[in-house]
């Protein structure tokens, strides 16, 4: 079901990895919104509404949002926090755009590194009986998902390599100035040092209008959403096949349907959020892109190269350069800034239409898919 | 521009208690999406887009817990995010399930959630982490000692006595005594309450909401599926948020940015919704109000920012008895949250036994020929403001 208005992306700011300044969080997360609201030309008085995606475990604060409130423009206004994941405060901006009520959003998530160890914050997310004493956190689930794909797909461990090479060489291009450090520790099977990097602490935020508004403000090139879709799966892992993700499949035909998209082979673009190169050959044969029986010749043959065929990742993805919890809100944000010719060392020439997936939780429990492209619904018709 | 109508068409809450040990969590939540379902005639494949209530994490102890609550909601593979305003959770959730609707993206979404607050040790101990870890948290604040500010303020300023404070206390428990899901259910006296211990001045226990666990679940669909399967439903036609500053020392002083005795961005959420629905005066236009009030002081500048009674007046009006059951607009009539807090729903409560009244179903707390209400839910340090109005 397509949403009931047009809705556009008119501003955003990076700050992944952020500048090790000494800055506060606070004085981070204002510099950032104050930077996507000088991008969109835009007031923090033009803002209806904000939605927030942050972590209580990582920032080390209960109702972490409460924090952020006045740096990124809160107080007096109307504002919600999706802690479930950062892309989902997106999700539910654009519906809050697409509802008629509000002309404009600021959506915000950040992932701050400052917590003694992230693996005891994410470790807390299991469940207290079965699987926290494992230890089960996000790098040892990485490593069980690329278990699960090796035992299914014999390939899989020679093509992740070259995956993790591609995606340093679009990080060098894009951020040349980005430390790119490798996971910290040993790095659990089959994963291999440069295939996972060290999490770094980063920021998002994004400036969604109406198409109301785009027109009254004569927004420039707006990146409009033609589609979008989110799905879940359980959260008990011993219950999913960890090689496959089809809740990706459920969001992605439903963004695709409502962005009259046959499938992603018709974007310009796929920013993707596989943290490992397993991850990403798992998202390539869920939106349908390839599968096991053409990876090798689909990675080999350089289609997925930024002067590929089908680029994936220009901006290197969250293999090189990976803020946790807003890596997925950081690959809309870089879809978009494709489609407005605005991402900057790494902007592909005549981008029309870019796909953008982001993956939260346990083994990319939450699939998100979005459709971004220079024209709007129906302009084509 | 108008966004189409989004109607109620299924409620569930837990009978809340102190303690759960019977259930986990995600049974909490199940408990309550049953008789929501239920209600509504649907089944889990009529749900295309699910909105998960819960608040702290650290509460019930598990990072992300929502995603221990998928399977509760029939959340695989359909669309499914979790919010977190605090306190303000439960209704920001209704919200958001309403914005969902309402922007096309699904015609039924199911929002649901639970909190085990009565067995996460000491609730206070964990809202400390909510303020600011160098400047605040050591004072040490908590919930309590925030809002015993906002009622010595009050007192301050609009004359306030510890006795007027017991009224609400007695006029809610009475309330209570009439809901079967109410946790703290029996009636006292004003001499009851002020005998009570003092927790934190001028604020004794029975001042204080109760720490409960259980669940609650509502079910909303768009007007045409509602039309299109001849359901019943009562409607939300008013929804609005605001918020306040984050740091208590802006709300004192010279400098403050809102008086703390006063609910300032609750009156802004407030007239949000009502401008939405077409109220311009709630005195008279408001049947029945559900609002957020964790201590009985914090009852009377709920009752002013809703726009029932002219601010620092409510304080005759609940002692005679107009925000009473039987009186010009009940407040509360299901005891309220000083009856029950759980905190990851007990905003959605608010909504849910507002469409309850509206509905005439509330059973033993019925407001006579009630036909539109207000609720809201608090969050955050008094910081982040929900409200909705629903009508028949």
């Amino acid at each position: 079901m397509a949403l009931n208005r047009n809705t556009a992306v008119i501003g955003s700011a990076i700050a992944a990895p952020a500048a090790n300044d000494g800055r506060a969080l606070e004085e981070l997360l204002y510099d950032l919104v104050q930077d996507a609201l000088k991008d969109a030309d835009l007031k923090i008085e033009d803002i209806d509404g904000i939605v927030v995606g942050s972590n209580d475990q990582f920032d080390g604060r209960a109702i972490s949002v409460m924090m952020a409130s006045g740096s990124v423009g809160g107080v007096d206004r109307d504002i919600l926090s999706t802690p479930s994941a950062g892309e989902h405060a997106m999700v539910m901006g654009v519906m809050r755009v697409a509802t008629g009520l509000y002309r404009t959003q600021l959506i915000v998530s950040w992932s701050p590194t400052e917590a003694d160890s992230l693996s005891e914050a994410q470790r807390l997310g299991a469940d207290p009986y079965y699987h926290r004493k494992l230890p089960m956190d996000e790098l040892n689930v990485f490593a069980l998902q690329a278990s699960a794909l090796t035992a299914r797909c014999a390939d899989a461990q020679a093509l992740s390599g070259k995956i993790a090479e591609r995606s340093h060489a679009h990080a060098k291009a894009a951020y040349p100035d980005a430390p790119r450090e490798n996971h910290e520790g040993q790095v659990p099977w089959p994963l291999k040092p440069g295939m996972v990097t060290r999490p770094v602490t980063g920021a998002v935020a994004l400036i969604v209008a109406s198409e109301e508004f785009v027109e009254e403000r004569g927004a420039k090139a707006p990146a409009w959403i033609r589609g979008m879709g989110w799905a879940t799966e359980t959260g008990y892992l011993g219950d999913r096949d960890l090689s496959r993700a089809p809740a990706l499949r459920a969001a992605a035909d439903r963004a695709f349907a409502d962005g009259f998209l046959s499938g992603p082979a018709e974007a310009d673009l796929i920013e993707l959020t596989g943290a490992t190169p397993y991850q990403e050959m798992i998202v390539l044969e869920e939106l349908g892109l390839c599968d096991a029986d053409t990876w090798a010749e689909d990675i080999d043959s350089g289609r997925f190269g930024v002067s590929g065929a089908l680029p994936l990742n220009p901006s290197g993805g969250p293999i090189p350069i990976n803020p946790v919890f807003c890596t997925g809100l950081m690959r809309i944000a870089e879809a978009a800034r494709q489609v407005r010719g605005q991402a900057g060392a790494h902007q592909l020439e005549n981008v029309k239409t870019a796909v953008a997936h982001a993956a939260s939780g346990f083994a990319m429990m939450y699939q998100t898919v979005f459709v971004l492209s220079t024209e709007k619904q129906g302009a084509a018709a | 521009m108008k966004a189409p109508r989004v109607g109620i068409i299924g409620i569930g809450q837990s009978a809340f208690r102190a303690k759960r040990d019977d259930a986990s969590y995600p049974d909490l939540v199940r408990e309550a999406v049953v008789p929501a379902m239920q209600q509504s005639g649907l089944d889990f494949d009529a749900i295309d887009g699910i909105v998960y209530s819960l608040s702290p994490d650290a509460m019930v102890g598990i990072g992300n817990a929502e995603r221990l609550g998928v399977d509760a909601v029939g959340g695989r593979m359909k669309p499914f995010l979790r919010i977190n305003t605090g306190g303000a959770t439960g209704i920001s959730s209704v919200a958001a399930a309403y914005y969902q609707i309402a922007s096309g993206a699904s015609e039924v979404v199911l929002t649901a959630g639970a909190d085990k607050v009565g067995e996460c040790g000491d609730s206070q101990t964990v809202l400390n982490k909510i303020w600011d870890p160098i400047y605040e948290r050591p004072l040490p604040l908590g919930t309590i000692t925030m809002l015993a500010m906002s009622g010595i303020r009050y007192q301050h300023l609009y004359g306030m006595s510890q006795e007027d404070m017991a009224q609400v206390v007695v006029k809610n428990r009475k309330h209570a005594s009439l809901n079967p899901n109410a946790h703290l259910n029996k009636e006292v006296t004003v001499d009851d309450v002020m005998n009570s211990r003092m927790i934190s001045w001028p604020i004794k226990l029975m001042d204080c909401c109760p720490q409960s666990s259980g669940g609650g679940a509502m079910v909303l669909a768009s007007e045409k599926f509602i039309k299109d399967n001849k359901l019943e439903a009562v409607w939300i036609t008013g929804a609005g948020h605001c918020s306040e500053t984050y740091y208590q020392g802006d709300r004192m002083g010279t400098g403050q940015t809102a008086d703390h005795a006063d609910a300032y961005a609750l009156g802004k959420a407030c007239w949000r919704s009502y401008e939405m629905a077409g109220i311009t005066d709630p005195e008279k236009q408001i049947d029945v109000a559900e609002l957020y009030a964790p201590f009985s002081n914090t009852e009377y500048h709920s009752i002013e920012a809703a726009g029932l009674a002219k601010v620092g007046t409510s304080v005759p009006m609940v002692n005679e008895g107009r925000f009473s059951i039987g009186g010009e607009i009940p407040v509360n009539p299901s005891g309220g949250v000083l009856c029950t807090n759980a905190i990851a729903v007990t905003a959605m409560i608010r909504v849910a036994e507002v469409a309850l009244q509206v509905w005439d179903k509330a059973g033993a707390h019925q407001v006579k020929g009630a036909k539109r209400g207000i609720a809201s839910g608090n969050g955050g340090d008094h910081q982040f403001f929900g409200t909705m109005v629903v009508e028949a």
